[in-house]
């Protein structure tokens, strides 16, 4: 998404509706990362205007949960488990197997925008361990070759 | 014939949607598919139950898309052989005939996303039972009764929290849930809440007339979508019918709900964080005191209950405080939930009385380690508790008692392992997740969590040094001692229990540069046996490095400068030829 | 009121006050770094946890409020482990430096960083007296001193180390010309103490202890005072003229010299000790040392620093054309040139390794070699062959570099069957010096020959007498670290003289770790050195061959100086914490926190490196100016102060009212002075009051040398009222 493309009108709804509810910063940023993609620049000092919180405390909140991104991610947002059933049924291996097949490393997003990568906190399923989430769907009891195709299904869905 | 779909978090991931909508394509009659939430046996997921015109249940297990017809024939054939392939054996049954459901009563079996299931299970009478027929402090007495003490984690009583938050001065109080379960390997209650919400709104709206608050706030963490969905929902629903609002069953009571997501930190499951992290700041924990019951959301009294808790309040209302006490210890009374995972054939979520033994869990219920190798120890309370030896498997289920291993009841996680899990890298999994999630106050935590975690890696690194186990310890002590809240206070629990019962292991890491578990890639080796080797080229091909050379159908070997120990020779080879050590 | 005990004294506070406030009120001090009252209670730092008979956590009682009865230990064995460890936690995530390097590895200690800032800024008279807080004699030094500091100075990372010695020169030649200045010396304490030896030690330790206010009195052998920077050090490096007005300013605070009196022969040790309460033994090493090669005895065979002083006095040695000096160093250096400007035609250095090994200076190499001296490397004398008694040549054994020995040096080792041989018509010996045994006999000497004096504590085998320099321990070495010892011996004897028990122990700093500065970002600014005379000319005469800094050639070589010392060191909340508990943050070291970073506007520095997150700052720019200009970023171990999208403080709604510089308890945010280069100075702070819009405001005013260096507003008016710090200042004015 171009920086100097966003669309702040996007945001009214969510800036009439909290703005002026204490206490809803959190909900405020989520509201807008699910609009962008992320937190713009621009929107955060745009929050900041209308909820009279300085920057420097908006920017305090959105990097101390890991829920928050100010870069945009790519189509498809892995989040890989690392919960401790997880780390137990070698998760390692899931994470590399996802590294070498797409050339990035956790946080980083591929050249083509297809895929980023992010390894989260103990998803809940930990049943299905290894587990990992892309956008809403979970992906359970991953073995390399398992994930392999699942990359590439959903690389061929893309085009 | 009603045809139920378990529908948890879990089961989706495992397909459950996609034999639902299959099953919609069928011609089974769309009205008799319906859905519910967790029953628990997480590994034979997806579930599918099919009640008679008897409300007799035959339940089937890990179907796929491509039995959806099976089922359609069963439906108009009632051939049941044709399941035959799917029906849950005696022995998985077992799993659940085995358990004492109370928090989970409803769960796996309810359509959650519907009121009128959960009152026809007879919800909602405690609350109107509470409010029509006793004073707040009767049911703080009954509560006090029950002997329920706190299922986050520390056995806090539940009475003694209530008593508090309702002797403050002050007409504005808050009732507070906390559903930011944040422990790895626990997800008891994202399947309360996906399962059976309404039993969560009913236990709140207890407490809340307990304790005077007219607001109820659940605080969930946002890694959990569907049961901030389900939630919302069943919110709608009881405000609907007038369960949530003002004048309760007639009278002066009025509660509000509302549902804050959390946004990834789990230093919010601690509770003053957790307030920060209400009032939309980062969630650093404040002083106490002043205490939550004192000074809580904005800074008026506030009572913060886990999920599992309020869980079982209905219950305990319904039938009475001694009927709960009557199961569990003299310290501990009641049910736990736990989440069993890991290593062990049989995981899931498991409620039992308090009393019971690990053993029971991991054995009786759970079958016992999924692989050949041998049970090694179970880790309880997550970063915040600790390892349990397989030498101390017969220990009960009861806080003093789980407290005196060095580890903790803690919130319910129950993760398994065996042989071949290192007990210093299990440590350092732990360490490395608290100095992630250490919210960077104070100093012990902050520091003090990084500092252990170098150490614990370079241990496993083989680069530890005569002294570590000591300075480990020394830093363990004074981390518990001085940091600011739960979090870092208990973050040294799986390095000291590891420490304690698995020091042989430390000193092999440190002294001979050995990984006894074979686990630490640092400290161990790959090498084929030529004997077993039968020159198939699989490990050749697979290597990602080309570190393994050797002519079809002779022995290969592994170039071990080239190596870098990523273990694919290890499983991909057929013949067990590849030998790590 | 509630009454309690705290380390078992009885006291009352009022309800609702916390402990910390219960203790300071009783002047208990308890330590914090988080807490201040402007701002609200944090309780991050949880240093000042003190125990509570009957719970069992420890409590912070900054928040832990008083109650009836409470029994608190604010310094328990639980609470002082348990701030240890906090501050070692803290201090191994704390990447700074308190002192610079070039201070550390002066064996004195000196002020290298603070003075070449001084000189930077043009105040050379601030300059002479930090210097003069160490050095007696920094004119002198400055020309003579093979300059350890400049061995650690950063700048050599980027192009070459700051010329620190010649800048010491230069202040201390700035201050010679005029006024020179004169210590304050302390009302006489009726103390008595004897210095044997009016060397660079004897006479340091002799100029300390009279500004303390002894009595003392130097005994020399020699007619005049200086040792072997008068006798050891030849004209053409340390002209006798300005070793004259420096020894004659040592002379004006009141030391008595007496000259000519040898020990052993016109006074005993024990003599001095019956008329003195003290007495320090500062001979030095006045005898060249054997290589034990066979030939020594002959003629023509001289020791070094016999040689120098004989031309010094002037007797020279016949040398006559062909001189062949034995040996690396310095003294080789100097009387290689010395015999050079005598007229020798053919002057050899024979050194058994290469140029690289040499301990000489490099300058001194240099220098040397453009005046025409052959150096033959990679040689060793096998023997000194003579006719009728007269030493005619060398026989030199051809040397190769081996494997390097303890001191990293590549041994030099034989090469099996070659020598050489070298005509020469004399030899001097320059490969060290050793204690006159005889004149000593009265002290423990140790298995070297040398006298045995405490390291610490300098004292010898009898009570009151002190020893350092040349003749202890380890033998002879630099003047510097003669000095050092001189300067610490002072304070030992001031002690002891006073009955009081001296602290030796070494307080904690914090050091960077080399390996991780990055330069990159530095430009290059080539190394000035002062003009020298030329090779032609100097060869020929004993003239200063250095003609010393010009006043802009000094300005810009100390403007080159990279400021590697804290600005606050000397008022550190942190490091203050750190040194009162006996800490070891080694053992945690680890990754840094964050990157070395710099950011400044025209009054404020911020460097998040040496920040330790208290939060005052961001606190009190929030809760006290409601400006929040910075917060704190991320969370955990990497947790920043800054301000949003880490933009420069010039682009925030600072307004510079500096109450985050005031608050922030180490020097992660500082001031800056109203001056070039910023100077870590032991600043004098007062509060004063001006007047701004017709109201009286408080300001902090921070004063060096007499003059102001920051002012900073310090209460609401003066913060707000949009005044410039030059306003400020001129307020003050």
């Amino acid at each position: 998404m171009d920086r100097s493309k966003v669309d702040l009108s996007l945001l009214d709804g969510v800036l009439s509706e909290y703005a002026q509810v204490k206490g809803s910063l959190i909900t405020i940023l989520q509201h807008t990362q699910d609009i962008y993609g992320y937190l713009p620049k621009e929107a955060i000092e745009l929050i900041s205007e209308k909820t009279g919180i300085a920057t420097s405390e908006i920017m305090g909140v959105g990097t101390f949960y890991t829920q928050f991104r100010f870069e945009p991610v790519g189509k498809y947002l892995i989040m890989l488990c690392q919960g401790t059933a997880c780390h137990v049924n070698s998760s390692e291996l899931i994470l590399q197997t996802i590294k070498d097949e797409l050339g990035i490393d956790d946080g980083q997003t591929t050249e083509d925008g297809l895929f980023s990568l992010k390894c989260v906190a103990c998803l809940g399923c930990c049943s299905l361990s290894p587990v990992m989430m892309i956008n809403e769907d979970t992906y359970g009891s991953l073995t390399p070759d398992k994930t392999k195709k699942i990359l590439k299904e959903l690389r061929e869905a893309a085009q | 014939m009603r045809i139920v779909i378990g529908q948890g978090s879990c089961g989706i991931a495992a397909g459950a949607e996609k034999v639902r909508k299959a099953l919609l394509n069928t011609n089974i009659n769309k009205d008799d598919i319906s859905i519910t939430g967790c029953i628990g046996m997480c590994y034979l997921e997806p579930i599918v139950d099919i009640y008679d015109d008897n409300n007799e249940v035959t339940r089937l297990v890990q179907v796929s898309e491509n039995d959806a017809e099976t089922i359609a024939q069963y439906a108009q054939s009632g051939d049941k052989s044709l399941l035959d392939k799917l029906i849950v054996s005696d022995e998985d049954s077992e799993f659940l005939t085995k358990q004492t459901r109370i928090a989970l009563r409803n769960c796996g079996i309810i359509n959650p996303e519907k009121i009128d299931e959960y009152v026809g299970a007879g919800g909602y009478e405690a609350i109107k039972k509470a409010l029509t027929k006793m004073t707040p402090e009767e049911v703080i007495d009954v509560v006090k009764t029950s002997g329920i003490g706190g299922r986050g984690g520390a056995g806090f009583p539940t009475w003694f929290k209530w008593n508090a938050a309702r002797s403050s001065e002050g007409e504005e109080k808050y009732l507070i849930c906390n559903a930011d379960e944040g422990d790895p390997g626990a997800f008891m209650d994202r399947a309360v809440i996906e399962s059976d919400p309404h039993n969560l709104i009913e236990g709140m709206l207890i407490g809340a007339y307990a304790i005077g608050a007219k607001h109820a706030v659940v605080y969930v963490r946002a890694e959990y979508p569907l049961a901030i969905k389900r939630l919302k929902k069943a919110i709608e629903q009881a405000k609907e019918k007038g369960l949530i609002g003002n004048n309760i069953f007639g009278t002066d009571f009025s509660c509000d709900f509302m549902i804050k997501a959390g946004a990834g930190a789990f230093v919010c499951g601690e509770e003053t964080a957790l307030i920060e992290s209400l009032e939309g700041h980062r969630g650093m924990p404040r002083l106490k005191p002043p205490f939550p019951a004192q000074s809580g959301f904005w800074r008026k009294p506030s009572n913060i209950n886990n999920v599992e808790t309020f869980a079982n309040i209905a219950w305990i209302i319904n039938n009475g405080g001694e009927a709960f006490a009557a199961m569990g210890t003299e310290g501990s009374k009641g049910t736990k939930v736990f989440a069993v995972t890991g290593k062990v054939k049989r995981s899931g979520l498991v409620e039992i009385p308090m009393g019971k033994t690990l053993r029971d869990v991991i054995f009786d219920i759970g079958g016992g380690m999924k692989t050949d190798k041998d049970f090694k120890a179970v880790q309880m309370g997550g970063p915040s508790g600790g390892c349990i030896p397989a030498n101390l498997i017969d220990t009960v289920i009861d806080y003093k008692a789980l407290g005196a291993t060095g580890a903790i009841m803690g919130s319910g996680g129950m993760v398994v392992m065996d042989e071949s899990t290192c007990m210093v890298g299990m440590a350092k999994f732990f360490l490395d997740f608290t100095a992630k999630e250490s919210c960077g106050k104070c100093i012990h935590c902050r520091i003090g969590t990084k500092r252990m975690l170098e150490m614990l890696d370079r241990i496993t690194k083989g680069e530890g040094k005569e002294g570590d186990i000591e300075l480990l310890e020394e830093l363990c002590y004074s981390i518990k001692d001085g940091a600011l809240c739960g979090l870092g206070q208990t973050a040294p629990n799986p390095v000291l229990t590891t420490i304690k019962y698995f020091r042989d292991e430390y000193e092999a890491h440190i002294k001979d540069k050995k990984c006894p578990a074979g686990e630490c890639s640092d400290l161990i080796e790959y090498r084929i046996d030529a004997d077993k080797c039968k020159g198939c080229t699989l490990c050749a091909r697979n290597c990602p490095v080309n570190a393994i050379s050797g002519e079809v159908k002779k022995p290969h070997i592994i170039d071990t400068d080239k190596c870098i120990k990523c273990g694919k020779c290890y499983t991909v080879c057929k013949f067990g030829a590849v030998v790590k050590e | 009121m509630i009454n309690l005990t705290i380390n078992g004294k009885a006291i009352t506070a009022p309800e609702g006050s916390t402990i910390l406030e219960a203790a300071r009120a009783n002047g208990i001090d308890i330590p914090t770094l988080c807490y201040d009252k402007a701002v609200e209670v944090y309780g991050a730092c949880g240093l000042c946890v003190v125990e509570a008979e009957g719970i069992p956590k420890l409590l912070r009682s900054c928040s832990a409020k008083v109650s009836e009865g409470m029994v608190v230990n604010t310094e328990s064995e639980r609470v002082v482990r348990s701030r240890k460890i906090a501050m070692e936690l803290l201090m191994s995530a704390h990447d700074g430096d308190c002192v610079a390097p070039c201070q550390l590895n002066c064996p004195a200690r000196t002020d290298c960083q603070g003075y070449v800032g001084l000189i930077a800024n043009g105040e050379y008279d601030a300059a002479i007296k930090l210097i003069k807080n160490k050095i007696s004699l920094p004119a002198s030094i400055g020309r003579v001193c093979p300059h350890p500091c400049e061995k650690a100075c950063r700048r050599q990372n980027v192009e070459e180390p700051i010329n620190i010695a010649q800048l010491k020169a230069f202040a201390a030649d700035m201050d010679l010309k005029a006024d020179s200045y004169m210590p304050d010396v302390q009302e006489s304490t009726g103390k008595k103490v004897a210095i044997i030896g009016g060397g660079p030690a004897g006479l340091t330790a002799a100029y300390y202890l009279t500004i303390m206010g002894h009595s003392v009195t130097v005994y020399d052998m020699m007619e005049k005072m200086g040792g072997m920077l008068r006798y050891g050090i030849p004209q053409y490096r340390l002209p006798k003229e300005v070793l004259d007005k420096e020894i004659s300013l040592i002379e004006k605070t009141g030391v008595k010299f007496v000259n000519n009196s040898k020990l052993g022969k016109d006074f005993t040790i024990e003599s001095l000790k019956a008329e003195n309460d003290a007495v320090i033994v500062a001979v030095g090493a006045w005898k060249s040392s054997s290589m034990r090669t066979p030939g020594e005895e002959l003629d023509g065979v001289y020791g070094g620093i016999d040689f120098l002083r004989g031309v010094i006095q002037g007797n020279a040695p016949e040398i006559g054309e062909k001189v062949a000096i034995c040996g690396g160093g310095n003294t080789a250096m100097d009387a290689c040139r010395t015999a050079v400007r005598l007229g020798a035609k053919e002057v050899y250095v024979v050194y058994r390794r290469t140029r690289a090994e040499m301990p000489a200076d490099k300058l001194e190499i240099d220098e040397a070699e453009e005046e025409g001296v052959i150096y033959k490397f990679l040689t060793n004398p096998l023997s000194f062959n003579g006719e009728d008694g007269k030493v005619k040549s060398i026989t030199l054994q051809v040397m190769e570099l081996g494997e390097p020995d303890a001191s990293g040096r590549r041994r030099p080792v034989p090469v099996e069957g070659k020598t050489e041989e070298i005509a020469v018509d004399s030899v001097i010996l320059a490969i060290g010096q050793k204690l006159v045994q005889g004149d000593v006999s009265e002290l423990e000497l140790n298995e070297r020959g040398n006298i045995v004096a405490d390291a610490d504590f300098f004292t010898t085998s009898i009570d009151g007498v002190f020893a350092i320099g040349d003749a202890t321990n380890r033998g002879a070495s630099i003047a510097i670290e003669a000095i050092g010892e001189a300067d610490r011996c002072a304070k030992a004897v001031d002690a002891y003289l006073n009955g009081q028990e001296l602290d030796t122990r070494v307080p904690y700093i914090s050091k960077r770790d080399e390996d991780t500065i990055d330069y990159s970002d530095r430009e290059k600014k080539d190394r000035v050195n002062p003009k020298v005379l030329p090779a032609d000319v100097r060869n020929k005469n004993f003239d200063e061959v250095s003609l010393g800094f010009t006043e802009d050639e000094a300005k810009a070589e100390a403007d080159r100086c990279l400021e590697c010392g804290c600005r606050e060191y000397y008022k550190c909340k942190f490091l203050n914490v750190a040194q009162r508990y006996d800490i070891n943050p080694e053992r945690f070291k680890g990754e840094m926190p964050q990157k070395y970073s710099h950011d400044e506007n025209a009054f404020i520095e911020r460097n998040t490196s040496k920040c330790i997150l208290c939060g005052l700052c961001v606190r009190s720019c929030r809760e006290v100016m409601k400006l929040s200009s910075i917060g704190l970023m991320g969370r955990g171990f990497t947790t920043d102060v800054s301000p949003a999208f880490s933009l420069p403080l010039d682009e925030t709604n600072c307004n510079n009212c500096g109450l985050c510089v005031q608050l922030c308890p180490t020097g992660s945010l500082t001031e800056k002075f109203n001056l070039p280069k910023q100077v870590p100075l032991n600043e004098q702070y007062s509060e004063e009051f001006v007047e701004i819009d017709g109201k009286k405001s408080s300001v902090v005013v921070s004063r060096y040398n007499g003059k102001i260096l920051r002012v900073i507003p310090n209460d609401e008016v003066s913060r707000n009222s949009g005044l410039s710090r030059e306003q400020l200042r001129a307020l003050v004015d």
